[in-house]
């Protein structure tokens, strides 16, 4: 006996206690909650009588899977068709060249499961294809090859799933180039090197140029360029070959939707005065797909109007949509829900809580597109 | 004489209470206050469009807000200088140190707690219920409104609440019209029961109207405090303390009436 271990000989004198030490801890791993099942469940088709209707959501930040789920639930079951979503390069693409599919597959798979079309809007460079101390948003001529094989792959990954492809976002502001010097010209290159990328392994997904904001920047602004003026010279720059369609931003601000367009205005119907650039320049078969629209009715944002305005603005535009804009493929309203309050105006964009409470546009637009199942 | 093995042990100890001090040592003294003190001046950043908060459209500067910072300022020692920014500058100017504190009607939020200090809230905009004078003992909350009826402005935040409420309580019935106003005009009419609004509304509509009154509970919170850096610790202590003694003499409360009820 004493030349046994003592930590054996301390076992053999308290393996009582040991076996009453070692049931407790089993117990705790049995009383501590099991980790929330998320199935994909049945697949599921949207009911709507507005096809056309479709919702960006803000899912990159969502980190829950039954969030995802229910986000996407909510879009279906408020006759939405079709999500635009943002899929951020940064976020996926390592600089070994590898990726991690991990999130995206959630939001792809739940949204092509609950029967929506998927509008992917692909940006944000990774920090290994920009500059140190960059911001987020820079993109060179230098890291467009890694861009294009990031949406390729994208592509080749999700065909049959997602429709379209987005090419960066509103690049007639100089921020959403980390504030580098970009003409329409240098758009157009990054265009045609993301289009010919993506096409080789999946010709079937659309590619989208443009997304721009709206904004009256006249040339030589630091801050960015008209987007009329933008668009005109993206496709004097050979925009049309690289572009199966045109993602258009179009806010009502303070303005009713059925107001008149103007060059220097800005309003919803902006979108036929972009219509009208492409169909000069002999581009009027490609359509346009609404990826931003919508009203705020922030209490103190400037370009807020009325939460009752908000609400008839938003139906009347999407009737407008319906009834005078048949090159519209989609009309997506900016923007369902954000993972968590941002306690600003975005806030009052959105049509459903973090906590997912339906705002009462929500119900209104639901009346809309699936009668009888509104408020 | 002590015995040489212990050395070592004290040296440690020594050693360890330097290390200890050494992150105190090495924090930037908080002269927040004294800078302030020095300049004679708190500069105050807010959006001056906000009215009764704050606004500027007649030329001259006023408001619940304008009114604090210079009363707050005054406590300090010294005067309140305003400096405006749009809504969405607000946070950046205090972070890149243009102005001393925001006072502008802003909401506390817990997301920017790294980088900036809230005080005590010196207000509560959040929702309320209006009602006619005579209900104020039997309606003091949302709980009270079973079996009745309530008003909101289509579409906003009350909307919302009442929604919630709907399905709490049993019977609520809710209307919806256009503005808030006139949710709280079916209230002095009788065709509702209450109306929900947020605070400021309710207390402007009620001043012109002394039938109406304000249930005593509140719907919801949404507090507006002081703002400054969170560095700024020595002037967020002295902002503080000066709000926290208007709060008890009745000046803060006499401050907000002046705007809001008479």
């Amino acid at each position: 006996m004493r030349g046994m271990p003592a930590l054996i000989r301390f076992a053999r004198n308290r393996w009582p206690s040991l076996v009453r030490i070692a049931s407790f801890v089993l117990l705790l791993l049995f009383i501590q909650p099991a980790p929330i099942l998320v199935t994909l469940g049945p697949p599921r088709t949207v009911e709507t009588t507005l096809p056309v209707l479709g919702v960006h959501t803000r899912l990159a930040d969502e980190v829950e899977e039954w969030k995802i789920k229910k986000t996407l639930e909510m879009v279906r079951e408020m006759g939405a068709a079709s999500i635009v979503e943002f899929f951020p390069w940064a976020y996926y693409h390592a600089a070994d060249g590898g990726f991690a599919w991990g999130h995206p597959d959630l939001v792809v798979n739940h949204a092509h499961n609950q029967g929506l079309r998927i509008i992917a809007r692909l940006g944000f460079t990774p920090d290994w294809a920009r500059p140190p101390d960059s911001p987020l948003n820079y993109l060179d001529a230098s890291g467009y090859d890694d861009f294009a094989a990031y949406a390729a792959a994208f592509a080749g990954r999700y065909r049959g799933k997602v429709e379209a492809i987005i090419v960066w976002n509103e690049p007639n502001l100089s921020f959403e180039w980390g504030y580098r010097p970009a003409t329409a010209a240098d758009y157009v290159d990054l265009l045609r090197e993301t289009y010919t990328a993506v096409k080789a392994v999946n010709p079937d997904i659309r590619i989208l140029g443009g997304a721009l904001a709206p904004t009256l920047e006249p040339a030589g602004s630091p801050w960015g360029l008209n987007d009329l003026v933008y668009l005109d010279e993206m496709y004097r720059a050979g925009a049309a070959d690289w572009m199966d369609g045109l993602a258009v931003h179009t806010y009502g601000f303070k303005f009713p939707p059925e107001m008149e367009p103007a060059p220097d205005l800005l309003n919803f119907r902006r979108v036929e005065l972009l219509r009208e650039v492409m169909v000069a320049h002999g581009d009027a078969e490609s359509p346009i797909y609404i990826t931003e629209m919508g009203w705020n009715d922030h209490p103190r944002w400037t370009r807020a109007v009325r939460p009752g305005q908000r609400i008839q603005y938003t139906l009347d535009a999407l009737h407008h949509v319906e009834d005078h804009l048949p090159y519209v493929e989609v009309a997506a309203i900016w923007m369902f829900r954000t993972p968590a309050p941002t306690r600003s105006y975005m806030d009052y964009f959105s049509l459903v809580t973090p906590e997912f409470i339906p705002r009462p546009i929500y119900g209104e637009i639901q009346q809309m597109a699936r009668p009888g199942n509104g408020p | 004489m002590s015995a040489p093995g212990r050395r070592p042990i004290w040296f440690l100890m020594i050693l360890g209470l330097c290390l200890l001090a050494l992150p105190a040592a090495c924090t930037r003294e908080d002269d927040s206050l004294a800078r302030v003190e020095r300049r004679g001046r708190l500069l105050v950043g807010l959006d001056p469009t906000f009215p009764p908060f704050e606004n500027a459209d007649h030329g001259e500067l006023e408001g619940i807000d304008v009114d604090l910072a210079r009363a707050l300022a005054a406590k300090l020692g010294v005067e309140a200088e305003f400096v405006y920014y749009g809504y969405d500058g607000l946070y950046d100017a205090l972070l890149t140190e243009q102005v001393d504190v925001l006072i502008s009607a802003l909401v506390i939020d817990p997301a920017r707690t790294r980088d900036f200090a809230y005080s005590e809230p010196y207000f509560n905009a959040g929702q309320f219920l209006v009602i006619r004078a005579a209900d104020r003992p039997v309606v003091t909350g949302m709980a009270d409104l079973s079996g009745r009826k309530a008003a909101v402005e289509l579409g906003s935040e009350g909307h919302l609440q009442a929604l919630a409420w709907q399905k709490k309580v049993t019977d609520l019935e809710i209307a919806t019209l256009p503005t808030a106003d006139d949710a709280m005009w079916l209230v002095r009419q009788e065709e509702v029961d209450a109306a929900l609004a947020d605070h400021t509304s309710a207390r402007l509509y009620r001043r012109q109207f002394p039938d109406l009154a304000l249930a005593a509970e509140p719907v919801t919170v949404e507090p507006y405090a002081l703002v400054t850096r969170v560095r700024d610790r020595n002037l967020m202590k002295a902002l503080g303390d000066a709000l926290a003694r208007m709060q008890e003499d009745g000046q803060l409360q006499e401050l907000l009436s002046r705007w809001l009820d008479s």
